[in-house]
């Protein structure tokens, strides 16, 4: 698993394509909140208070970022059939569901370093132009209890989903769900955005963290559908979404172990 | 390592068969199977290898039974493999990538693991550009980084599938060099269409046709297969029309056949010497008649 992980996070790291498409789409981040994106606060109402800050800026980074780490992971499991390498792995003697775990490790780790970086970048400038160490402290807590489950859930998917269909088909299916699933208002259409299934980290926010809704309602959408998929959000329901992120890991992990397992025989 | 086949079948979805029914002793050494496309030899060599599961049937490698899980990995541990489609990570280094394999093999220390690399890529002659990424290497010194992985943890058992598909000459008569001195103590089983490459490396061979053997035995055996089966016709006329046509070589204002028939395809034909291709081909015509 260590080999596997470690080699594996090598060669994603080293990837062009991976460095080119996530400037790209920090610029266009950039440029989207321009002049906001200068403020510690991206204009939430959070003013000079580096929680707020780092809860906007988490959600500012993923809300494009995630899609783009999706798009990169989208062909990482099923390049080792793809480049003929398969067969060389599977013929020695090491775990194959070590070596599963190891690359999604190793991949999705490497893949969540540009994100890492922007997400600390700002907070890293905030620290030092606010004056405020605890901006650093905040945004460490965000990132863990915010960021990193949904990085761990959405890389699960983003490398099994190729399994079933062709990447190019799951890079625009995982964009329609990105937008679906996660960032559209609950009200518009049913949909998972805000649930407990969401990747975006609201429970976390609002049952962790106290963050208001800008406009002073308590965490719900009356008018929804899906409503019980959106329990109310307090603290405990908050560790729950943590749990229910890396579980649908681990069961996506392991159904792509039994269907390896599977097309062996 | 001895490798025992007891009525090995293998059928896939949709009732293809693609192994029926295999008996086959390899003994220590270097052994060749030869088929032509389609005949089973990389299923037979997937199943040895411990990448598929077989229908029905035993395999047995130095004892250990390769359909259950403890003996796959017993055999994994001690087996170098080599597969037809050879495949390599284009952004590692040939030492990154044997490095990345070695730890897979279970090379955990790293000084070990890093002078049996070296000595590896000594092997295969592929010392100068170890540190060069695998992208721009041809396809011959691919094949060699195969044989390297292949060898790290200095197995018994090698089994190569096809290694000589697609390289030029030189580099197929340098593999053919490399895997016969690599034979020694060790056993390595050589799938391949190409006959050439069995004449020229292997004292004890197999053959299989649609699934079946068709042949096991020394060299010598299959030759004599071709015992006053091969004639030379020449002629300024048509081609034969009986036989196989194995060689035509322009001769004078006519043409030289060289022709494996079992009886003589022309007044005019000449007995001619068999050679293992003939052998192999009055083999076939004999098994799969056309």
């Amino acid at each position: 698993m260590i080999a596997t992980l470690r080699y594996e996070f090598l060669m994603q790291i080293r990837r062009p394509i991976m460095w080119i498409v996530y400037g790209l789409a920090f610029a266009v981040l950039v440029a989207a909140m321009w002049p906001g994106y200068r403020t510690l606060d991206l204009g939430s109402g959070g003013g000079h208070d580096p929680k707020p800050a780092m809860l906007a800026s988490a959600k500012l980074t993923m809300s494009l970022l995630a899609i783009v780490y999706g798009c990169l992971l989208a062909d990482r499991l099923i390049r080792d059939r793809r480049l003929g390498v398969a067969a060389i792995l599977d013929a020695s003697p090491s775990n194959p569901g070590g070596r599963l775990v190891g690359k999604y490790l190793g991949v999705c780790g490497a893949t969540a370093v540009p994100i890492a970086l922007v997400f600390f970048g700002r907070a890293v400038v905030y620290t030092f132009t606010e004056g405020k160490a605890e901006t650093l402290a905040w945004a460490l807590a965000v990132f863990a209890t915010v960021i990193l489950p949904a990085l761990i859930f959405l890389g699960a998917l983003a490398l099994a989903g190729p399994l079933l269909i062709p990447p190019l088909v799951f890079r625009v299916l995982f964009v329609a769900y990105w937008f679906w699933g996660n960032l559209i208002p609950a009200d518009m259409m049913p949909t998972l955005s805000h649930t407990i299934f969401a990747a975006t980290g609201d429970y976390v926010e609002y049952g962790l963290f106290d963050r208001a809704r800008p406009d002073g309602v308590v965490y719900g959408w009356p008018d929804a559908a899906l409503n019980f998929l959106r329990p109310a959000a307090t603290p405990a329901v908050a560790v729950l979404w943590m749990g229910v992120m890396v579980a649908l890991a681990a069961a996506i992990l392991l159904l792509t172990r039994l269907h390896a397992a599977r097309s062996e025989s | 390592m001895r490798i025992q086949i007891n009525q090995l079948t293998k059928t896939y979805k949709g009732d293809v068969h693609a192994l029926k029914g295999i008996d086959l002793d390899v003994p220590t050494g270097m052994y060749g199977l030869l088929g032509s496309n389609g005949a089973g030899k990389t299923t037979l060599m997937r199943i040895l290898a411990g990448l598929l599961r077989p229908t029905s049937g035993t395999v047995r490698l130095g004892g250990d039974d390769v359909t259950t899980k403890e003996g796959r990995l017993a055999v994994q541990r001690t087996l170098g493999y080599l597969p037809q489609d050879l495949g390599v990570y284009p952004d590692l280094t040939a030492r990154q990538f044997l490095d990345y394999i070695a730890l897979l093999k279970g090379l955990d220390e790293r000084s070990v693991r890093r002078r049996r690399i070296g000595e590896l890529l000594e092997v295969v002659a592929l010392g100068e550009h170890a540190d060069r990424r695998l992208k721009g290497y041809s396809g011959g010194m691919l094949r060699r980084v195969g044989i390297a992985q292949a060898l790290l943890n200095d197995p018994r058992l090698l089994i190569v599938d096809e290694p000589t598909t697609g390289l030029d000459p030189e580099e197929r008569i340098r593999f053919r060099t490399l895997l016969s001195h690599l034979a020694g103590e060790r056993t390595v089983l050589l799938s391949t269409h190409i006959v050439e490459d069995v004449a020229q490396t292997c004292r004890h061979l197999a053959v299989l046709a649609k699934g079946r053997l068709v042949f096991q035995g020394d060299v010598g055996s299959l030759v004599a297969r071709a015992n006053r089966r091969v004639w030379t016709v020449v002629t300024s006329g048509a081609a034969p029309s009986t036989g196989r046509i194995v060689a035509a070589l322009p001769h004078g204002s006519g043409m030289r056949y060289r022709v494996v028939a079992p009886v003589p395809p022309d007044p005019m034909a000449q007995p001619a010497e068999p050679t293992l291709e003939d052998g192999y081909l009055a083999l076939m015509e004999a098994a799969v008649p056309a």
